[in-house]
């Protein structure tokens, strides 16, 4: 038995770190490059005349002195109030998660434990709404919303984020509770428990890593949100994927589109941050079957 | 410990019946086995005691309340599951402790009483270990010591040796009967397990698509099938059922004629003997047919012969051999027979 396998393998690894390799460097490439860039000023990064320059930084050099400048970072921060934004981001974004999660674990459980036909009604009528473009919700809530003078405020924001989100959340947090048998539930409740007991001493301890999951796709729809927040808040009331909008909607006013550069790099520190902390759970959680009894 | 009585209950699925109108008391104390084939309702009839089935119709007692209406916390029970529900975010320890904890018992009885209910199924080594670093024996005696921990009214166990091998099945069994033994406490037990009913209960109900067939001590269903589904159902292998006619008091049929059955009515009837009571012999002119196969069991020999198209078993010897095809003849005594109505399969007392 000779194997032809030992001769083939080296270049099978070889190829497969290659394209790994060319892979990851596409993939990091934008990020890496926005990163650089954003210690720039505006005649590097957009340098019509060479791309070098963006690297070098040679007019960031003959106007600051150095090759890097925390200029981006200072107007967007300090002068343009993107502090502001981004706590407005983090109280939507922290408001609709726990909204979420609060309904979709209550409503999951209750429809994957319900025996009536009707749960699954309610599981296809709310697919039918998650499949909608956000930016219907806001055409149609848009006039009531001003005659009500609720427009322009956070929690009007925040409701019809969760509004988009909840079918996702029930859907999701619905499959996870599909996944753990109904005799952990029955063993609960003869072993004295009633149903909300059952469902928080027993079923939540095993559900964790499904309600992480769920948290963090509905972090990221609430935190990456354009069309709501947009149509809802007003200019001086912004988060922060609208702000970077408008900084890059200001080409006129100069130095302003690194104000965007150095937003979207502080806005994309977060995100990196919390997949780290959370990587185990949300594996466990995307692989599923996460009971083994 | 308390008695239990059904009165009328039932079970319905839109039109389907599920159980069917069931009455049974169950004395305190008793061990008492609903058997029968899966989808026979009894399972149903225990989810229904334990309170995890909505009755349609009739009454459960437990002792002198009326539970009808009560939730599963509420009836004073414990239910060892078949996949047995343990709690996988907890230790076993936790797990057997769970009871308690949800009931308010204080919390310095605790241990003592964890570590009792664990002795008794001899899990004290396993205390710390979470459920899934358990085999399958282990997690059946972390169920049963969670159930035994609160010492409540009523036991229900629902099929608790189905997961288990062979082997341990065995020896398990032999542990249920003494814990129920030394606690003396009601118990229904639901298996689809002849033997396992055979040797656990106090008594069985045997029931078939919903329907009580045949409430009584193992030796009563064994020796006096109350019809055609329970004597196919109980003993290893099932009674022998054989159409056929009687006349004159003799029951014939293709290769079988039996004499002596007196006092049995003329006409088509069902006839049933077991296999142990029939004997090979060499002037038997009881059957005569081929030889169809013969299993050696070990302390005997199982002979199986064609009699036309019934198959027809007969113990045998253990060093009893013959080929198959040969020709067999065997007696069946009159009195080992059992009569059994031709289209309703009721029993005939003679």
């Amino acid at each position: 038995m000779t194997a032809p396998s030992p001769q083939r393998a080296p270049l099978l690894i070889l190829v497969s770190w290659g394209f790994l390799a060319l892979w990851l460097l596409l993939a990091a490439f934008p990020f890496l490059w926005t990163l650089w860039g954003s210690f720039k000023i505006e005649a590097d990064f957009f340098s019509k005349l060479n791309w070098q320059n963006a690297v070098f930084g040679v007019s960031t050099m003959a106007q600051t002195g150095s090759a890097f400048t925390r200029g981006g970072y200072h107007g967007a921060w300090v002068e343009s109030g993107f502090g502001q934004a981004a706590l407005n981001t983090g109280l939507v974004t922290i408001c609709v998660v726990m909204i979420s999660l609060t309904f979709g674990t209550l409503g999951g459980y209750a429809l994957s434990r319900s025996g009536y036909r009707y749960a699954l009604w309610i599981l296809i009528a709310a697919l039918l709404f998650r499949a909608m473009p956000h930016i219907t919700l806001v055409a149609g809530y848009l006039q009531p919303f001003f005659q009500l003078k609720i427009w322009g405020y956070l929690p009007t924001a925040i409701i019809v984020l969760v509004a988009i989100n909840q079918p996702f959340t029930l859907w999701m947090l619905h499959s996870f509770f599909m996944t753990i048998p109904r005799d952990l539930d029955e063993s609960a409740l003869v072993d004295g428990c009633s149903r909300f007991e059952a469902f928080r001493r027993v079923i939540i301890p095993v559900m964790w890593p499904g309600v992480i999951t769920t948290g963090l796709f509905s972090f990221l729809l609430a935190y990456n949100d354009f069309a709501v927040t947009a149509m809802l808040l007003s200019q001086d009331n912004q988060t922060m994927v609208p702000k970077i909008a408008s900084y890059l909607g200001s080409t006129q006013a100069a130095g302003h589109v690194m104000f965007a550069v150095a937003a979207v790099v502080s806005a994309t520190v977060p995100l990196f941050l919390l997949v780290m902390v959370f990587q185990r759970q949300i594996v466990s959680g995307l692989t599923a079957g996460a009971v083994k009894g | 410990m308390a008695p239990i009585t059904l009165k009328n209950l039932s079970k319905r699925w839109g039109k389907s019946i599920a159980v069917d109108d069931f009455n049974l008391s169950i004395a305190d104390g008793e061990l008492l086995v609903l058997l029968g084939p899966s989808g026979c309702g009894k399972t149903t009839t225990m989810r229904m005691i334990a309170g995890l089935e909505e009755i349609s119709g009739g009454e459960i007692w437990i002792g002198d309340r009326l539970v009808n209406g009560l939730e599963p916390k509420d009836r004073d029970i414990a239910m060892v599951f078949q996949s047995y529900g343990l709690y996988p975010s907890m230790t076993v320890y936790e797990n057997i402790r769970f009871p308690l904890k949800v009931r308010k018992v204080p919390a310095e009885q605790h241990r003592e009483r964890v570590l009792r209910a664990a002795k008794m199924v001899e899990l004290e080594g396993l205390l710390d270990r979470r459920p899934s670093q358990l085999s399958g024996g282990q997690r059946q005696r972390v169920a049963v010591a969670r159930a035994i921990v609160r010492q409540p009214t009523v036991f229900l166990m629902d099929e608790p040796l189905s997961n288990l091998d062979a082997k341990l099945r065995v020896s398990t069994r032999a542990q249920i009967k003494n814990l129920h033994h030394e606690l003396k406490t009601t118990t229904i037990y639901v298996t689809h397990d002849q033997i396992e009913a055979m040797t656990l209960a106090d008594r069985v109900v045997v029931m078939n698509k919903g329907v009580v067939q045949q409430v009584g001590t193992p030796l009563e269903i064994y020796d006096r099938p109350a019809n055609t589904f329970v004597a196919g159902f109980i003993g290893s292998p099932a009674m022998n059922l054989v159409d056929g006619k009687i006349e004159n008091d003799v029951f014939t049929a293709d290769r079988i004629s039996i004499a002596g059955l007196k006092r049995a009515q003329d006409g088509p009837i069902m006839l049933g003997f077991r296999a142990e009571d029939a004997s090979l012999s060499s002037d038997g002119s009881d059957i005569v047919a081929p030889a169809y196969s013969i299993e050696l069991l070990g302390e005997s020999s199982m002979v199986t012969v064609q009699a036309g198209g019934t198959l027809v078993a007969i113990k045998a010897a253990k060093n009893f051999r013959t080929g198959i095809g040969s020709e067999i003849r065997a007696q069946v005594p009159a009195a080992a027979c059992h009569l059994f109505h031709h289209t309703t399969g009721e029993r005939i007392v003679l």
